[in-house]
């Protein structure tokens, strides 16, 4: 918590730390490995966030919306138990429901990204994205492929924000793998 | 009081070298007991920590890299290791995903200090698995070096040696104390015995030591001691006894001839030194064997015994007696100065002997005796020309006294 608040202050102090960028995973040249990677690193973000209703191997909800640009195959890997069930939705109907744990939000309108980051604000809710390489739109995750590599950055901002916990590991890959860029 | 027995060292070991040699063996033996033991305890202890610390730092490798591994990223591996890399003891990490290839890994730049340590205590990496929400997702493994162990088997060596030195100096400690306590009461019974050996002293005992079983050895010896003490007095005074009776007529209790003869000789080598005079008195009773046939052989002793008082009674300091034959005394008149005149002493005699004799069976003899003199070195400058002088003149006087009578 401790280390959260920190990062919230260091983040408003200086806002161009809020956006890291991160791991550089790599990845199978083919439609197959990048499929693969994309979906074990949603995996491993989902498996190091810690949701408020403490049930740490719960099924989560994880909404599409929009139209993901590394992979239209979305089945996140996550590692050791717990899985994921993916809907799409549209950005309209999203707001109106409450059983989304996670927003993967491909590419879209940038009023609906912006309205639906407002809408996520203080709610327990896991925001990716695909669509926004230097992760400056408010999405807590922001993946991007850069030279044959997947890679994930993260906005502390964002994070801090919100009710949900994240690992500090994951927090650090983000944060040091690339640097501000 | 070690150099008056210098038979005691000898080619064989003295005690107090074997205490020594003893109290060494077996001070070097309870050191190196406990020193092994110890060194065995410590050894285990140390393998026990160093397994642990390797155990913690696999954990704490394990913790740092599994987002890592999550993510496949050998970049945040290498990041998940770093702290580790401080850990001193540490060779080589690795870490393997969970198809077994590695991710990333990283080898120590400092060089193994000795590498048989290593291979003792660290055989094989220690491997653990890291696990994401109950699987496994790779491995993380750790090799240890020597780095942290050597100095502990620096400082025990240097231990050993301390207490070898101690051990040391506490075996010259003790055997000193050994001597002090042990060999100086042995040294003082040998001393004894060594006295009485050399010297004849039998009046030393062996003092009390303060140690049961040398005090009971010194008792024993002063006992023999005292034995021996007694038979030695006894021993000389049975000599002196025989010798007395060697020299002695029994029956007058006066000089015999033997003493006699010797006494003259001392008598005359004395004079002849100084170059003084001395006289010779041969005195010889008359009719003697006329008394003992007609009175018996008791009454004959009673008139010797009579006579040899009167001899003895007119002797001064200096003057010598003795009985030389059945019935005749000779003295030495020594030394002969002007006041002294054999005649006189002559006459004196012959007055004491001129007394009644009470012999045992009640009768009264009067014995009479014949002198003659001889003065050394007028009438003979050796023993038997004064004894011949000397006769010679008795028997003229014999002679004279038969013509009286």
């Amino acid at each position: 918590m401790l280390a959260s608040l920190f990062l919230i202050g260091a983040s408003l102090t200086t806002p161009q730390m809020s956006a890291q960028a991160a791991s550089q995973t790599i990845v199978e040249d083919s439609e197959d490995g990048m499929a693969r990677a994309v979906n074990r690193m949603v995996g491993g973000i989902v498996s190091y966030a810690r949701w408020p209703d403490e049930s740490p191997d719960a099924a989560r909800v994880m909404c599409v919306i929009g139209t993901p640009r590394l992979t239209n195959r979305m089945a996140p890997d996550v590692p050791g138990a717990g899985s994921v069930l993916v809907r799409r939705l549209s950005a309209a109907t999203v707001t109106g429901r409450s059983d989304c744990d996670i927003l993967f939000l491909g590419r879209m309108a940038m009023a609906d990204r912006r309205q639906l980051i407002a809408w996520v604000r203080g709610r327990p809710i896991l925001t990716i994205t695909d669509d926004d390489a230097a992760c400056i739109y408010g999405a807590m995750f922001c993946l991007s492929n850069r030279a044959a590599s997947l890679s994930f950055s993260v906005n502390l901002d964002a994070i801090g924000r919100g009710p949900l916990r994240i690992d500090p590991r994951v927090l650090s890959i983000g944060r040091s793998a690339g640097g501000p860029t | 009081m070690t150099g008056q027995t210098p038979e005691r060292i000898g080619a064989r070991t003295t005690l107090q070298k074997l205490l020594s040699r003893f109290h060494f063996g077996i001070t070097l033996f309870a050191v190196a007991l406990s020193g092994l033991t110890i060194l065995l305890a410590g050894v285990s202890a140390l393998r026990g920590y160093a397994d642990r610390n390797m155990e913690l730092a696999a954990q704490l490798g394990a913790y740092g890299v599994e987002p890592a591994l999550v993510f496949n990223d050998p970049q945040a591996a290498r990041e998940g290791l770093e702290p580790l890399t401080r850990i001193p003891g540490i060779a080589r990490l690795r870490v393997l995903n969970d198809r077994g290839q590695p991710l990333t890994q990283w080898t120590s730049p400092m060089a193994d200090p000795a590498p048989l340590l290593t291979r003792m205590f660290f055989p094989r990496p220690f491997a653990v698995t890291v696990e994401r929400n109950g699987s496994a997702i790779g491995t993380i493994e750790v090799w240890g070096d020597s780095s942290t162990l050597i100095d502990y088997v620096r400082i025990g060596l240097l231990a050993g040696l301390g207490c070898l030195l101690i051990t040391a100096l506490g075996t010259i400690f003790l055997a000193r104390r050994f001597e002090y306590e042990l060999v100086k009461p042995l040294n003082e019974i040998a001393t004894v015995a060594h006295d009485v050996r050399l010297h004849r002293r039998f009046d030393k005992r062996v003092k009390p030591l303060g140690i049961a079983e040398l005090d009971r050895l010194g008792g024993d010896i002063n006992a023999l001691l005292d034995e021996l003490q007694g038979w030695q007095g006894n021993m000389e005074s049975e000599r002196a006894l025989l010798a007395h009776r060697a020299s002695h007529d029994t029956l007058t209790a006066m000089p015999n001839r033997d003493a006699f003869d010797e006494q003259l000789a001392q008598r005359i080598a004395a004079a002849d030194a100084r170059g003084e005079r001395f006289a010779l008195l041969f005195i010889d009773a008359d009719n003697f064997k006329v008394a003992n046939d007609s009175f018996g052989h008791a009454a004959g002793d009673a008139v010797l015994v009579a006579l040899s008082a009167c001899i003895k009674d007119t002797l001064r300091k200096g003057d010598f007696a003795a009985r030389i034959g059945g019935d005749e005394f000779i003295v030495i008149v020594d030394p002969l100065d002007a006041d002294t005149v054999p005649g006189d002493l002559a006459k004196h005699i012959r007055a004491c002997v001129a007394q009644p004799i009470v012999l045992p069976g009640g009768e009264t003899y009067r014995a009479s005796v014949s002198v003659g003199g001889a003065v050394y070195p007028d009438d003979g400058s050796d023993a038997t020309a004064l004894l011949t002088a000397a006769d010679a003149a008795m028997y003229a006087d014999k002679l004279s006294n038969r013509s009286r009578v």
